[in-house]
This record gives C-alpha cells, structure tokens and sequence, in this order.
C-alpha cells in the first residue's frame, strides 16, 4: 500500500519497444533528483530498459499487446523501479542469471545484465499471473 | 538511432550513433545483414557515439561476429563510454567482438585476424596442392 505523501512517479506505458526511451527519461530525470551519479543512471537505464525489454518477449507471448506499470520510487541516495505486467508469468527459478550466456550465445543476457547492473533485484512471478521486477540502484561515489 | 556503413578498401566501416535497444537494433541488424550479404567479410562497428547499449545490441553483433567466422571474416568494435564498456565486460563478450577504446587497436584487430585468415588460407591451399 503507497502512504499519501510517498514519493513515488506511477506510469503506464504500451507493451511497445519504442517506449523503452520514455522509460529511460523517467530514470534520468527521478534518478538525478534521487542523488545518483551519471554512471548510476547510466546502469539503471540499461537495467530498466531489459526488464521491460522482458515483458515485451514473455508477458504476452511475443506479441506487443497489453501494457507494462512502472513504479519509480526515489529515496534519499537510491531509486527503486518497479516493472509490472500482466501477461504469463514465468518461474523464476528457471531464469538463469548467475552467469551469463556463453560468449557466441545470442539471448539470455537481459535479466543477469539487471542483477549486475543494480544494487538489488528481485523477481516474483508465477506462471499465469504476470511478473513483477523490482530493481534499486543506490548512489556510488 | 542512426547508423551507416562505407567501405575502406578491405573493411566497411560501420557507424552507430545513439540508444541501441529492442526499439533500434533492427535498424542494426539490417545494415549489418546488408553488408554481409553484399560480400562485407571484415566490418568496423563504430560506437562512439552510442550513448547506451541494452542486450539486444550485443546479441546482434554476436549474430553477425558468428555468421562473419562462418565465412572466414571477423568484425571489430570501437568504444570509449564507459557505461557502454561495462556492458561488454559484463557479458564477457569483449574478446570475442574484439572491441577496442581506441580506433588504431581495433583495426589492428580487425587486421591480425584478416592475417591469420589469409595464413590459414595458405596453408589449406599448401596441403591440397600437396594432396593433388
């Protein structure tokens, strides 16, 4: 539950790659407010932009229909995104993200990529009833 | 995104500028296809003016660094932004793309790997003319 006077920017945006640099602004825009550096901007823009590049190939099974809520929640120092969709859901524990896919692998990059790229990163999901992604990136010197 | 190719004697040259995502890899993907199919064996994938890079980009240079090796070519990258470096580092993909910070290593690169082509080339000849 969001108390009244939390911080927190809600947008909903297409199930549609083209608003994957609308996302990217929001994250520049509340990151720098929240206290982030450049370089941790730099990363929560790659990490944001593959959790929703995810929906876009799972949610709803390829087709770029339905859409994807996106929770930025800044703190002093540190700003948690939250990506939300609707679509299949998937088990967690199936996607691999200790190690990345072998160097000529093509695929299989985008969720390990968020875990490097953020501070903490959390995926609760079950087949059937959509995905949520959360992702918090703090402030590094 | 923008993105363009020329030739340069042996290698094309191609330049990227901008966001390389879901939204403009196929743009990517498309002039690298172009230049491979039109007989391109030994590309110079400029990104010095790409700003971000997500994992669909570096999936579509390894499609192409793979279909290049397959036909006895290679590609090299050029890359300075450091938060564009950090994704090949994190996807330990920096070796095999050959990606370079500045533009002399990465056609040093490029031309080490045309000479060990052409060596291998010799040698086959050599051992089918020993053969006949």
């Amino acid at each position: 539950m969001v108390k009244p006077n939390e911080d927190q920017v809600l947008v909903t945006i297409p199930c549609h790659p083209r608003y994957l640099s609308v996302a990217r602004l929001l994250v520049g825009g509340i990151g720098a407010q929240a206290g982030l550096s450049i370089d941790d901007v730099d990363d929560m823009k790659v990490a944001v932009s593959e959790a929703i590049t995810n929906v876009m190939d799972h949610a709803y099974g390829g087709e770029l229909t339905g859409s994807v809520v996106l929770r930025y929640r800044p703190a002093p120092g540190e700003l948690t995104v939250e990506v939300e969709d609707t679509g299949a859901g998937f088990d967690p524990a199936k996607i691999p993200t200790h190690a990345p896919p072998a160097p000529g692998i093509e695929g299989g990059l985008g969720l390990y990529l968020v875990k490097e790229l953020s501070d903490s990163f959390k995926v609760e999901s079950a087949p059937g009833s959509g995905t949520k992604i959360t992702i918090t990136k703090k402030h590094h010197a | 995104m923008k993105v363009s190719a020329r030739n340069e004697e042996w290698l094309v040259v191609v330049e990227v500028a901008g966001e390389l995502d879901a939204a403009t890899a196929p743009a990517l993907r498309a002039i690298l296809d172009e230049q491979i199919h039109q007989g391109a064996r030994w590309l110079l994938v400029d990104l010095q003016a790409v700003d971000l890079i997500a994992s669909v980009g570096v999936g579509e240079l390894i499609r192409s660094v793979n279909e290049l090796n397959s036909l006895g070519g290679d590609l090299a990258v050029i890359c300075r932004r450091p938060n564009v470096l950090r994704v090949f580092e994190i996807s330990g993909t920096g070796e095999l793309l050959h990606v370079r910070q500045a533009e002399a290593e990465a056609r040093a690169a490029l031309e080490q790997a045309r000479q060990r082509q052409q060596s291998q080339c010799a040698r086959a000849g050599g051992e089918d003319h020993g053969q006949a």
